[in-house]
């Protein structure tokens, strides 16, 4: 595979067509990111019976757009209101928020824009020039090599995602688990099926998201009337927007902060499970860590605002690297798109490249029209982006459990699946409730049939030796950074309960 | 987790890991007799399962023993107040997954999103939240069934205005 950079210029032009797509899809999502509790994930599961009936190519390209927006979407609860519409904004309020109480909020908006479009922009630009020989890292990729990895997926989100790494574990390997269920692919025996013939081909995964994430949340949602308080409601009805060229003029001096900061989250984006909530506090930390006055961060200092802002947005093209190159999901959102890109049949991997480089290309020209795009129009627009804080959960959640339940009806219109996403429901709910990770099952019960292809692969390839697991180099640097992801927090918790203990 | 008199409730937090065990037990269960390309995977994802589920028990149990936590399941029911609301939400979604299939989307969309909305909102607003249940689950037929032809589920409602569209060319 090599760079083919005289196809980019027709792509572009191609992709740019599809504004009509982009247009909608930007507003929406930008509505969505909003909201707090809410995602591009579920907002694409909600909208799943749409993006099944669409085109491949329009269906891939709704999604991103949506994707990229919300990510930028969700920054304006947080500058505004203090609330982070997404986890992958959750840093954005450490200096959003203060300058918002200093009656800086609208110049903390257009920061928080400008940062989220150059970043994005520029990350989707490094994401295409480099895509030939990140793609090559497939070709090494053989079946022992991608058992570690998938585990090596399941451990990091453990890891670093959840706050407890066992429940994280535990969460993961129930997925895979779950993901074992149906008929065995040599002699077709029925396995975990509870005898339900659906589940002979196993678990169909669009009622698994669809529980998983929305109707968990739409359960979870109701335990408030609104998800603003009343001093939030408040705030947000009085926000105005008299600072913008103040506050884009302000990022924009800060160019390097924000290119710096937008390949750190690119690079956490392609770990599986690490996603945008740990990126952008990654940056926080080094852009706080290596500046001359770190004691002006927490207080509304335009550099701790802009470095999340530009990583979680560097994240968005990062994690859909491993998706493409590899098929395996580096997020919750990458995660949806490989189920609509499964029931498309587009098979993912470097081969996505060269059979098809209107999708595999087309992802991230996609991208970055969506970002030039925003960067033109969002501006003007963000003052009532964040109006939509202020529906009422009441009517909010019961829609949401309506449509997606019905969306997953609709792949193969069994009544059973219906019923599969609410008990998937009952599961999140419990799993979100108790502190285990719901991205971790979900990615689990994904990579199950994956893993289990692999492993028979690999173990009918050596004969049913099981030392084939560690017969390669690469295999095996690859279980020793497993092993050190796992033990990792362990050992960390361990010694700062010692810490503790000596300090009394 | 929420805490009690200094106390952590964790029984809500073995719902999960129990689950994981029950579930995996059950799934050896059915491949005992099956070839070895049937097992292997799964025991192995199985074997490691039920060790991490295993030691969160001890890592538990030590807690309890320590008087540092208890059984209480609060961390699962909390807020209390809303837990009937939250299980009558629950009885009215199953309604909808029952009725559905006779029922139709537009019609039993409707009489969910009615039923689920006025319970959320304590029978309030009966008159505008009877409109609004109406203005979407018309609007999902619309977008969904007409405009997109998708294939939700059909019934009555459906049929008719299929059979009167069909009379009408």
């Amino acid at each position: 595979m090599e760079l083919q950079l005289d196809l980019y210029g027709p792509l572009f032009l191609h992709t740019l067509s599809y504004w009509w797509v982009i247009f909608p899809s930007i507003f929406l999502g930008l509505l969505v990111g909003a909201i707090p509790g809410f995602s591009a994930a579920n907002t694409i599961i909600i909208l799943l019976p749409l993006t099944l009936v669409m085109d491949v190519e329009v269906g891939l390209i709704f999604m991103v757009a949506l994707y990229c927006s919300s990510r930028m979407g969700a920054g304006i609860p947080a500058i505004l209101v203090n609330i982070p519409g997404t986890a992958g904004a959750a840093a954005t309020p450490l200096d959003g928020y203060p300058m918002t109480k200093a009656g800086r909020g609208q110049q903390a908006l257009a920061m928080s824009f400008v940062a989220s479009s150059l970043g994005g922009l520029l990350t989707t630009v490094l994401a295409l020039l480099t895509m030939p020989w990140l793609a090559q890292v497939g070709y090494y990729m053989h079946s022992v090599e991608m058992i570690v990895v998938m585990l090596f997926g399941i451990s990091l989100i453990a890891s670093i995602a959840a706050r407890d790494t066992l429940k994280g574990l535990i969460a993961g390997f129930f997925g895979l688990m779950i993901g074992s269920i149906g008929a065995d692919h040599v002699y077709a025996t029925p396995r975990g099926t509870m005898g339900f013939l659906e589940l002979y081909d196993g678990v169909p995964l669009i009622p698994a998201l669809v529980g998983l994430f929305a109707v968990s949340e739409a359960f979870l949602v109701i335990e408030a009337q609104s998800i603003l308080s009343r001093h939030s409601r408040d705030l947000l009805k009085t926000a105005g927007w008299s600072a913008t060229l103040e506050g884009a003029r302000i990022a924009l001096a800060r160019w390097w902060h924000i290119t710096w900061n937008s390949i750190i989250g690119l690079v956490i984006g392609v770990i599986p499970g690490a996603g945008a909530s740990i990126a952008s506090f990654v940056a926080y930390q080094q852009s706080r860590t290596y500046s001359k006055i770190p004691e002006a961060y927490g207080t509304g200092h335009p550099e701790g605002l802009i470095a999340p802002e530009a990583a979680n947005n560097g994240v968005t093209a990062g994690t859909l690297i491993p998706l493409l190159i590899l098929g395996i999901p580096g997020g919750a959102t990458a995660a949806v798109m490989l189920v609509v890109m499964q029931y498309h049949g587009v098979i993912m991997g470097p081969h996505l490249f060269s059979d098809r480089p209107d999708l595999g290309y087309g992802v991230f020209m996609a991208m970055a029209v969506t970002y030039l795009i925003m960067s033109f129009t969002i501006l003007p627009l963000s003052r009532y982006m964040s109006k939509v804080t202020l529906v009422s959960t009441a009517y909010m959640a019961p829609i949401i459990i309506a449509f997606t339940l019905v969306g997953s009806f609709v792949p193969r219109e069994y009544m059973f699946d219906m019923a599969l996403g609410l008990v998937f429901g009952v599961i999140g709910y419990i799993a979100r409730k108790t502190g285990y990770h719901v991205a971790a099952i979900l990615i689990g019960v994904i990579l199950g049939p994956l893993l289990e292809q692999y492993f028979l692969r690999a173990l009918k390839m050596s004969e049913g030796d099981i030392s084939v697991l560690f017969s390669s180099n690469l295999g095996n640097v690859l279980w020793v950074a497993l092993f050190v992801t796992v033990l990792t927090p362990f050992a960390l918790d361990y010694k700062r309960r010692r810490q503790r203990a000596a300090h009394g | 987790m929420n805490e009690t008199g200094g106390k952590k409730s964790i029984g809500g937090d073995f719902v999960i890991p129990v689950a994981a065990l029950v579930f995996t037990l059950y799934y050896f269960s059915t491949i005992i007799d099956s070839p070895w390309t049937a097992q292997v995977a799964a025991f192995f994802i199985g074997a490691i399962l039920i060790a991490l589920t295993l030691l969160f028990l001890v890592k538990s149990a030590i807690a309890i023993g320590r008087g540092q936590a208890d059984l209480g399941m609060k961390t699962l029911i909390t807020p209390t107040g809303l837990l009937a609301t939250r299980l009558g939400l629950l009885a009215i979604t199953v309604a909808y997954l029952v009725l559905i299939e006779w029922g139709g989307f537009t019609l039993t969309t409707f009489g969910f999103l009615l039923a689920a909305m006025l319970l959320l909102n304590r029978g309030q607003r009966a008159g505008f939240i009877t409109l609004f249940a109406l203005a979407v689950s018309l609007g999902g037929y619309l977008i969904f069934i007409l405009a997109f032809e998708t294939r939700f589920p059909r019934g009555p409602f459906e049929e008719l205005i299929q059979a009167a569209m069909q009379a009408g060319t």
